[in-house]
Order: C-alpha cells, then structure tokens, then sequence
C-alpha cells in the first residue's frame, strides 16, 4: 500500500494495488499517476452521472474459487446507451474486467490480440466487418455481435490504465451460443482483447454490495 | 462513489410537455417515452433530449408504470410497457426491473401471461430447440413483428413501426423466443404464469385460464397433466385389486358331483346329490357339465340348488351337443359337449344337487342314434367368477382415467392447432411424464 498526497487538491490518495499505477482522487476526481514516490497529475474526469448500479468500489466478491475486490471503474457511453466496466483485482495478484451493461454481467481477462484469428487483425487495421461474422477465439467460436465507437465518460478509484473523459475507443464484441463474451477494444493503432462470459450477479458471491434506497439488496451466503 | 442520496429514482422533466417523470433505471435507460404526452426522450446523456414530440392520448395500463410486485422470489419494478403484433396476433409487453437482478419481461397475450428471462447463450434451433437437457417445437415460424404502442423506459432505442424478426418455440409451460435484426439475435425463456400467480401479484391484470372449446395458449400446460399421473395410478391400482380380489372368489373347492347316465330320446333321469353345505353369506356357483358320449345330438341338463330348508331353488341350464360330417368343403364339427355354466347369489345353507338330464338326436337325419347310452357328469364348485361383471367393474375403474386422457388429448390438439406447421400426430404424449 503506497500513500501519496493528490497533486491538486493535497488529499491523501492510497494505492492499495503497488501494481497499478493510475488513481483517480476520490474528492477533486484529478486522474493521479504514481512514478516511484511522486504522484503526477494527467488531467480530471467529468462527474460520474447517477445511475444505478448494484455495484461499487470495494465490492467484493468470488470469481472461480477466488476472492476478489472491485478497485476502479470506466463508465463508456456511445450513441445509443452507456455501460461500466468495472475493474477487479484477483486475492492471487490477477486483474479481470467486470462489464456491466443492459443489466447483463460479463467477466473478462485480458488476453493478447495478436495470432488470434484474421478477423481480428482486421479488426485491428480499422477494417469494416458485418455482423454476425465468426471468430475463434482462444478455443471457441464466436459471432461478432455488435461493433461502435464508444466514448469514456468518466472513470473513479484504481486502473491501469488513465481513463480521461472523452477518450474514444472503437469496440466490437463477440459472443458465442454459450455465454462467452470476448470484446476487442482498439485505440488509435493499439489493440486489447478482454476474453470471458457472461456472469449473473449471485454466481460471483457479492458482498458489500451498494445500497440503493427503496430496493433490497440480495444477500448471498 | 455516489450511494443514491436518498432515491434510487433520477427526477427528469419532459421537455415536450414539462411534467416531471421519474427514471427508475438511470445509467441504463436510454429511452423514455413520457406517461403523459407520449414524446420520445432520448436519456442516454445527462441532458434530456427530445427525439420526438408527441401529443397523443395514453392508454391506461392494467400495471400502472412505477407498479412493484414479488414475482418468483423477486421484487420487479414495471418500468416500461409495449404492444406488438405480427401477423394477427397482438400481445403486451412490460419490461421489468431491479437493480440487483437486471430486467425481466411480463408478456401477455389474450389474457395468458409469462415471465421471460433473456438467455446469455444460443439454444440449438431448427425445427426444434433444445435449451437445458429440453425440447421446445417451432410454433410460430420466421415472422415480422413490429412495435406499435409504447411507453415508460427501456435500455435500447426503441420506436413505434420497430422491426425484428421473431420465432417461437413451446413446450408445455415455457416459450422459447427468438428475435432478431441486422445487428443482433438474442433468447428469451418465457415461462408460463398460471392465472392465480399473476393475479396475486398484479390483481389489475386481465388473466384467465383455459376452459373447455378454448384455444390454449401455445405454451399452456394441460391443466390434466398434473391430475394424469395421480389418477392412472389410482385406476390401475383399483384394476389390480379388482383382478386379484377375483382369484380368490374363483371357483375354490369341488363340493358335489353326479354322474348320471341317459339314453338318447328315452325319458329324463334325474339324480340328487347332497347335502352340500354353504357357508359365505353369498356365493357363486360354479358348474361343470360333460357329456363325452354325445355325438349328432344334444342333451338338456336342468341343474338345481335346492335349500333344504327354505325349498328356495337356484337354477341352472347347460345345453351340451356335437355334431359332425362332411361336405365340399371337408370335414366339419361343431358344438361342444363340455360347458360350465354359473349361478350367482346363492346365500348360506344346507343344499341339495339336483339335475334332470334328457339326450336327444335328429330323428330325420341319417344319424339317427335313439337308444345310444350317453354319460352325464356333473361337477359343482363353490365360488364363481362373472366375467361381464368383472369387465364392467373394470370400465368403470378405469373411467375416469379415460376420461383425463381423452380430455387431455384434445387439449393438446386444441394447443397446437394454430401452430404454422401441422402437428404431428400423436405426439402430444411424448414427454408428458417427465413434466
């Protein structure tokens, strides 16, 4: 666990992760960037608009046999709607994606792009492809599903990545016929590919839950 | 981090005819059609903005947008409500919401409602669909459906004149829907919601069940199936103890016998045997009569249960004959000179056998046999087993097992007959019993 002072606002900012370097100060919302001892500011996200998620930073949880943590968000929004990732740190030191989106959950890893399948290289080149084109994917057969441009809203809490607001990114995402979801993000000339499925909310054992008033909040043993 | 101070409902004001209306699910509806005016927002940025103005009348809603209910464990929220046809048939949508849950759907039709779940994965689909270890039939093939009323909030953009592509397939208590559009196909597992379940939990709605000369609803379980099993039971169990009961009252013990010898067309010879004792209050009788000598003739045996102390009589006749010769067609015989005839109802008591025999023959025939010695045996057992009672006993065991199949059959008819592709025949039991 690593403390430093926010360099705008003075605020103490704990990186409770000493892997990722990125923090978002919780009070003046100011994207910190840890290098060494010295803390870096590279700039502040917008407020994050009300909705309602069930989850939350230091939401923790189950993934495979394995605690885990909800550390950060990225709220994306396009066109037609708006999602969150949310960021989750493994007990064993791995890092997954928890997307949250139409009231679906999807778990993902990140995975590398490269040597995959054509369609992802041209994917990668910019290259227009329809819907409904397959895709293997580590092992399993995909359909491109849905592709746009998505633009990050905001982002809060720990990442490894900075997340400014108004950052643009092209996504497309595949799914199988059972339940896997793969997504493949690209910026400019750079490339991530998050591989996993689709997840409800009692499978991961949530614990700490955000209260939403007026609802109550699952309890699962 | 932001905990919803106070409310998890986000307040916006329709900028077409300035009422305040509530979001339910902010950071996921992206639009919301006003209760009021009708006009499309688009609320998928924090500013309102309006896609179309509307001025139309709203309809009034069996669920009230806003309305909760606990709907198979869970607290739902309607949220949004659509109507959709396809080629005829008109049904209601309501979209249902809870934060920690996701959406579910409650769709009617005619007044028979389900709860549907969208599936995360693609069921194997032709012409069936298989979704955890079941079958679902194609009842509705490849169709347009198109959206026609909406209102309240939803996650997508949805828009009146809508298109998607939709199939269907059923099982009894559950639709497995297909919908698709250039972009996207997605499942959703509809189940079946019994009149009572919906009502209880929404009693505005307009629900109802089938009753007799109804078309059921496509994915309607058989209000039988359920009694199906219970009553086979009880009927085949009543049969087997029918059936069983029956070999103990058979006949059980040879209590007399006499043997009388006659001469054919020679007066009748009569011969009583007795005492024989009668114990049950009531039994059957069982009489054996055998005549082996009796050929191109007949013999007339009068058999009686006499009560020695009553005079009651309990009376029997056995016609025992045989004949044979030849024709074009060779050699041919018929009648038979063994019979068992039975009495009923003979109460307790002591009884004497008493048989009158007479044999006769043809007397222009050229067989005439007057004067040939016939041998008469006559053998008597207690207990008998009526073999048309026994049957009707059965029917009526039976019946109304017979009549659960019958009704339940045509239920399944009435079922799929609007289904777009004729039913195959007979297959509406496949399956039942594992329900």
């Amino acid at each position: 666990m690593i403390a430093l002072n926010c360099p705008n606002c003075g605020a103490e900012i704990v990186f409770s992760t000493p892997a990722l370097p990125v923090k978002v100060c919780d009070h003046c919302r100011t994207i910190v960037v840890r290098r060494g001892q010295s803390a870096e500011n590279v700039g502040t996200v917008a407020e994050l608009p009300f909705d309602v998620s069930p989850l939350k930073i230091g939401t923790r949880g189950e993934w495979a046999g394995e605690g885990f943590e909800i550390v950060g968000r990225v709220r994306w929004s396009w066109e037609d709607g708006a999602w969150n990732e949310w960021f989750l740190t493994l007990q064993g030191g791995g890092t997954r994606w928890l997307g949250e989106a139409m009231g679906q959950l999807m778990v993902t890893e990140e995975r590398s792009p490269d040597d995959v399948d054509p369609i992802l290289e041209l994917l990668a080149q910019g290259k227009d492809i329809v819907i409904g084109q397959e895709a293997l994917i580590y092992g399993v057969r995909y359909r491109l599903v849905d592709q746009r441009t998505a633009r990050c809203v905001s982002s809060e809490g720990e990442l490894p990545f900075t997340a400014p607001t108004g950052w643009t990114v092209f996504s497309a995402d595949f799914r199988s016929g059972q339940g896997d979801f793969a997504s493949l993000q690209r910026d400019g000339r750079e490339c991530r590919l998050y591989v996993g499925r689709c997840v409800d909310l009692a499978e991961l054992k949530p614990d700490n839950l955000r209260i939403l008033p007026g609802w109550e909040a699952p309890t699962y043993g | 981090m932001v905990d919803g101070a106070g409310s998890s409902i986000h307040g916006i004001t329709c900028p077409a005819c300035g009422a305040a209306l509530a979001m339910r699910a902010p950071g996921y509806t992206v639009t919301l059609v006003c209760e009021y005016c009708g006009s499309f927002l688009d609320t998928a940025n924090p500013d309102v903005r309006l896609i179309a103005r509307l001025e139309e009348e709203q309809q009034k809603l069996e669920i009230p947008l806003g309305t909760r209910g606990i709907l198979r464990g869970v607290e739902w929220q309607a949220i949004g409500y659509m109507r959709r046809f396809s080629n005829g048939p008109t049904w209601e949508e309501y979209l249902l919401f809870n934060p920690y849950h996701g959406y579910r759907w409650l769709v009617g039709a005619d007044g028979s409602w389900s709860f549907g779940t969208m599936l995360t994965a693609n069921p194997d689909a032709g012409g069936t669909a298989r979704w955890q270890g079941r079958t679902y039939r194609l009842f509705y093939g490849r169709a347009k459906t198109q959206v026609d009323y909406v209102v309240g909030e939803f996650y997508w953009r949805v828009h009146v004149g809508e298109t998607v592509i939709t199939m269907d397939y059923v099982r009894p208590g559950a639709m497995l829907s297909m919908e698709e559009n250039a972009a996207e196909r997605s499942w959703t597992l509809n189940e079946y919601l019994p009149p009572g379940e919906i009502k209880a939990v929404f009693p505005g709605v307009t629900a109802r069940g089938w009753r007799l000369g109804d078309t059921p609803a496509p994915h309607e379980p058989s209000p039988f199936a359920r009694q199906f099993g219970p009553w086979r039971n009880i009927a085949l169990s009543a049969a087997a103890v029918l059936l069983v009961s029956h070999c103990t009252v058979g006949p059980l013990g040879l209590v007399g016998r006499a043997d009388l010898s006659v001469v054919i067309d020679k007066p009748t010879v009569t011969r009583s045997v007795g005492p024989i004792q009668l114990t049950s209050p009531w039994q059957g009788m069982t009489v054996d009569t055998s005549t082996p000598a009796i050929d191109q003739g007949w013999t007339d045996i009068d058999i009686a249960f006499v009560d020695r102390r009553t005079q009651e009589r309990y009376e029997v006749y056995s016609l025992n004959e045989h004949y044979y010769g030849y024709d074009s067609d060779g050699s041919w015989s018929e009648g038979n000179r063994e019979q068992t005839v039975k009495v009923g109802g003979v109460p307790a008591g002591t009884y004497d056998l008493i048989v009158e025999a007479s044999a006769h023959t043809w007397s222009n025939t050229g067989y005439n046999r007057s004067g040939t010695p016939v041998g008469v045996t006559v053998s008597v057992y207690r207990g008998a087993v009526f073999y048309g009672n026994l049957m009707l006993a059965l029917v009526l065991v039976l019946l109304p097992f017979l009549v659960l199949w019958w009704l339940q059959y045509m239920f399944d008819k009435a079922r799929l007959a609007e289904m777009d592709h004729a039913p195959a025949p007979a297959d509406w039991s496949r399956g039942r019993g594992t329900e």
